[in-house]
């Protein structure tokens, strides 16, 4: 009887025409536990939310390319489906997940993976299966780069562009007359802090800016009040924070106890990105600056539109990285739409054929175009500054949609 | 007696060849280098802290020593960092008598947190000294230059490579277990004071365990190096990598020849098979299982998985 | 002195009474039963989240959320002893090391599962406030911390050295058989031990929950402190673990103030390693 049953069953099945065409699978691969659970998470869910608008329609999102929400229209309107794996910050796990999507899971690309170090063993083995890997948001200078390395599509700016933003933007206070001659670096010691604190350092020399200390420091400490007697020390006009979540929230608060306010702060997004930050500190925190390439934008607009969804998928705003992801994932899906293949080489060619003009972007860069080593030339960020609870563009000025505050107003 | 080591031997060097018809071949060819190695590491830790019972959680001094030394050469001087093997061996036996000598005067819990600290405190050195890479760490070869590089594509020439060391780290353990050294080394571990009164030389040979095992845990940081073709302060120092050591050790049992090894071929494919499925939601469960798994472990059954299958045969036998 | 190196002072001295507060439960685990504690970092942590979930839900202050972190914490090291220690104890010490390893992972991941790893911050309520005493600044949170650790340091050794009660657990710690003999239970009081110790790690984390953001993962990072603490102070010695909490803490200030905040660390690493080789029993402990 059970057997008559499940035959049947079957027949059912086999009779169904496969009117839809089947779904092209991209790997995902982010820190979901450990330090950076938090960060990984809400990439996570932003490239989750891209898969969904490129799959079903959702309204205002028809100038993004595929916004139209009818999958993937060269390949038959084939849906995207993503297989997600945590590679908890470890970089031989990140190797281990990316060799299991690729092998295992037959992925057609793959997108990640947060940490810089985990990046780099990742694209590794994507490289050697010749599966295009699209960076969304590691900023280490060696990811993209690597002779005869042909397949590592990095879309975010780097390091090093962030550093030269910091020294123009500078330099522009400095021309509108504002006492900016000295600048501190406070970084945290690991890989991501140590990089971009060595960039910074780097570029300030070549803008013209003196370096009156730089402090690394654990971003584990539980107690900053050493560092921030040390800047109160140094008098510095300008102050370069490049820390973590929890790390960031206690500088503001013990510069707040300790009576310390520079002029202006400067955040290298990450901990001041983090959803935690503003709820934690804004009160105390006003006018400091961050970097993001993201802006929510009036209603009506397409980030207005994506934020919202966002918000009520996880109950936060998008922060920058996340949007970084998200912005890179969109990349890729129309690479993929373009090449009408899920053939590597294919969504190889089209990525790096890959142009998109800043009106298809969902970030603020000036578009998408890869050079030879596979970074986007046209990537850019703008500043932003925290007023009131949320933060404003505020540089460049075609960008900005708030007026600066000079000096930052802090608890005041 | 001798069918269980020729069957064991036998599923080993057919593993890759075993799991080659599927589609998850790659991946899991590639856990099979990662239990080797994992093995390869818990066996060496296990010289000291299983047959002479002095539980060091600093091992990643070794291993972090195995590891930088072959990535530094290249780094720097464009070496193949083959080449540098030997050099971790050096580096860790250097560190292992400037630590032991000192420390082994310690005992218990004293000894177990010395060990900690130490590694620690190389741990941060590391981090912050830029010729060793600081907290970036060291990168060898992007591409291979020869075979002298050991970069392959696939994971098999690893895996052989890796079981080719592993077995003959398991030969030398036997061989010492057998021998003198072995017989002081458990008296130590019986009871330190009863073995002094009874003349055994302690001191001397806490420290000859602890050279050997420096030696072993220095080549598992060199294999993790060669193989992940990258190092960072925290997965070569950090204090994770020493207690996964010793979790693997004890999981299988310590002090037993093939202790480490079945801890490894049971914990590896465990925690991969856990954040396989449950890491994609990001919920932390991998680590939730993980921490309880060894809290079972510590709680019913510490003499290991070995312990338990003897005692099982035991009541069989009855 | 400049007034800079004189609130660096002040403020080492409030953060290593925080270390000592707690630290000092975790020396009379370590005095009384020789267990290294690897989940005493996850002790103060769940006293954080214990205090965030108690402010957030039933709207306490200071002293509600405190108060509610100690009694869970003890029963929670109560539980934890039953069900784990007194078992483990009787075992080799490679599954000591392991089980309270194994614990703090277990709970880390737990509350992580349960919270998320997002960092939250604490309100100080009634306690927000910044002293200002001839230009060094002092936050009554921390203040207020301080001085309890150093009241419940001297409740704890009150409790051991002059009553019925902590007579027995100190026999307890000599000699286990002996104490059996003489009538005494030891089961119960090392399940009390663990409790108390317990609650002074969850008081220690409500209160540091008003100045220090916390996330499921700062557990990590009290627990090597704690070591440090214990190990100077002297395992076993309540007294050595507030003087020994003080030190470090001036230590740690100190050293990133004048050397820079990177080499703290390796100072009181180093410090340590020194301790252990030259002088194991620490300032006050046992030798």
């Amino acid at each position: 009887m059970r057997h008559t049953f499940a035959a049947a069953a079957v027949l059912m099945l086999a009779a169904v025409p496969a009117w839809a065409a089947d779904p092209v699978k991209i790997g995902v691969i982010f820190p979901l536990s450990g330090n950076a659970g938090s960060a990984g998470n809400a990439a996570k869910a932003a490239v989750e939310l891209g898969a969904e608008i490129v799959n079903s329609p959702h309204q205002g999102l028809e100038a993004l390319p595929l916004g139209e929400g009818k999958g993937l229209a060269n390949l038959g309107g084939a849906k995207i489906e993503l297989i997600v794996a945590d590679h908890q910050g470890d970089p031989s796990v990140g190797a281990q997940q990316t060799l299991r999507l690729i092998t295992q899971d037959k992925v057609a690309a793959m997108l990640g993976a947060y940490q810089s170090s985990v990046t780099f063993t990742a694209t590794a083995t994507s490289e050697r299966y010749g599966i295009p890997f699209v960076v969304g948001d590691s900023v280490a200078a060696n990811i993209t780069g690597r002779p005869g390395f042909k397949s590592i599509f990095r879309v975010t700016p780097v390091a090093g562009d962030f550093a030269t933003n910091y020294m123009l933007f500078l330099a522009d206070m400095k021309k509108a007359g504002r006492k900016v001659d000295q600048i501190a670096i406070v970084n945290e010691n690991t890989d991501y802090g140590t990089s971009v604190a060595d960039t910074t350092q780097k570029a300030a020399k070549e803008h013209g800016f003196t370096v009156a200390a730089q402090i690394p420091y654990s971003a584990k400490s539980t107690d900053v009040s050493p560092q921030v007697l040390q800047l109160k020390e140094a008098k510095p006009d300008v102050v370069i924070f490049i820390s973590y979540t929890a790390d960031s929230i206690l500088y503001m608060k013990t510069m707040k106890d300790l009576d310390y306010r520079p002029a202006m702060i400067i955040g290298d997004d990450s901990g001041f990105s983090d959803p935690n930050f503003i709820p934690a500190v804004a009160e105390i925190a006003q006018g400091v600056m961050n970097r993001s390439a993201w802006d929510v934008g009036k209603p009506g607009t397409v980030t207005y539109a994506i934020n919202t969804l966002y918000k009520a998928k996880t109950g936060h705003d998008l922060d920058d990285t996340s949007g970084r992801d998200m912005q890179a994932f969109f990349v890729l899906a129309d690479a993929i739409n373009r090449a009408q293949s899920t053939e590597p080489e294919k969504i190889r060619a089209a990525l790096q054929a890959t142009s998109l003009a800043p009106a298809q972007l969902m970030m603020g860069y000036r578009g998408v175009k890869f050079d030879e080593t596979g970074q986007n030339t046209e990537a850019a960020t703008y500043l932003i500054q925290l007023q009131g609870k949320a933060y404003q563009a505020v540089w460049p000025e075609k960008s900005a949609t708030a007026a600066l505050q000079w000096p930052m107003a802090g608890w005041k | 007696m001798r069918w269980p080591w020729l069957a064991l031997g036998a599923l080993l060097i057919a593993y890759p060849w075993l799991v080659s018809g599927t589609d998850s071949a790659a991946f899991l060819q590639d856990m099979g280098v990662l239990v080797l190695l994992a093995a390869i590491g818990a066996t060496g830790w296990n010289i000291v802290g299983g047959y002479a019972g002095q539980v060091s959680v600093g091992h990643a001094l070794f291993f972090g020593a195995g590891a930088y030394l072959p990535l530094l050469l290249y780094q720097h001087w464009l070496l193949p960092p083959l080449l540098g093997v030997p050099f971790g061996v050096a580096v860790s036996l250097a560190l292992a008598l400037a630590v032991g000598y000192p420390t082994f005067r310690l005992v218990g819990h004293y000894f177990s947190m010395a060990t900690i600290a130490v590694a620690e405190l190389v741990h941060i050195v590391v981090g912050n000294w830029d010729f060793v890479g600081a907290a970036i760490g060291l990168q060898g070869p992007a591409t291979p230059r020869g075979w002298y590089d050991l970069i392959f594509l696939s994971s098999v020439p690893y895996y052989y490579i890796f079981l080719a060391v592993l077995a003959l780290l398991l030969l030398a353990t036997w061989r010492m277990q057998q021998g003198r050294v072995g017989y002081y080394l458990r008296a130590i571990r019986a009871g330190e004071r009863a073995a002094r009164s009874l003349g055994v030389p302690v001191r001397r040979y806490k420290l000859y365990a602890l050279m050997l095992s420096a030696t072993f845990t220095s080549l598992a940081g060199s294999l993790y190096a060669l193989k992940n073709g990258s190092i960072d302060p925290d997965y070569g120092f950090g204090i994770l990598v020493s207690v996964r050591m010793v979790i693997i050790a004890a999981l299988g049992g310590a002090g037993t020849l093939v202790g480490p090894l079945v801890g490894a071929v049971i914990l590896i494919p465990l925690e991969t098979w856990t954040n396989t499925v449950f890491g994609g939601s990001g919920s932390g469960l991998t680590y939730i299982i993980y921490g309880g798994i060894i809290v079972l472990i510590a709680r019913f059954e510490p003499g290991g998985l070995v312990e338990l299958w003897h005692r099982l045969v035991a009541t069989r036998a009855r | 002195m400049s007034l800079n190196l004189l609130q660096i002072v002040v403020n080492g001295l409030l953060l290593g009474a925080v270390y000592a507060l707690f630290s000092s439960g975790l020396t009379l685990i370590w005095g009384m039963m020789n267990v290294i504690n690897f989940a005493h970092g996850e002790f103060v942590m769940l006293g954080m989240f214990a205090a965030w979930l108690t402010q957030r839900y039933l709207a306490g202050g200071p002293l509600v959320f405190t108060l509610a972190a100690a009694v869970v914490l003890f029963l929670i090291g109560v539980v934890i002893y039953v069900a784990i220690i007194r078992d483990v104890m009787r075992g080799p010490m490679l599954a000591q090391i392991l089980a309270t390893f194994g614990l703090a992972l277990l709970l880390r991941y737990a509350v992580f599962w349960a919270f998320s790893p997002d960092v939250r911050t604490l309100p100080a309520g009634a306690l927000d406030h910044t002293l200002d005493l001839g230009g060094i600044l002092i936050r009554l949170p921390r203040l207020v911390a301080g001085l309890v650790a150093g009241a419940l340091a001297l409740g704890m050794h009150l409790l051991l050295t002059r009553t019925a009660l902590g007579s027995r657990l100190l026999a307890v710690a000599e000699d286990r058989q002996a104490a059996m003999l003489m009538g005494i239970r030891p089961d119960r009081l090392q399940a009390l031990a663990w409790g108390l110790a317990a609650a002074s790690a969850g008081i220690a984390g409500a209160l540091m929950a008003t100045f220090f953001p916390f996330s499921p993962l700062t557990g990590e990072t009290y627990a090597l402190t704690a070591f440090v603490v214990v190990t100077l102070g002297g395992f076993g010695s309540v007294p050595g673990a507030m003087l020994a909490g003080l030190v470090i803490g001036l230590i740690e200030q100190v050293s990133a103030y004048e050397i820079g905040p990177i080499y703290q660390d390796v100072v009181v690493y180093g410090l340590f390693v020194a301790l252990l080789w030259l002088r194991p029993q620490g300032l006050l402990g046992k030798a």
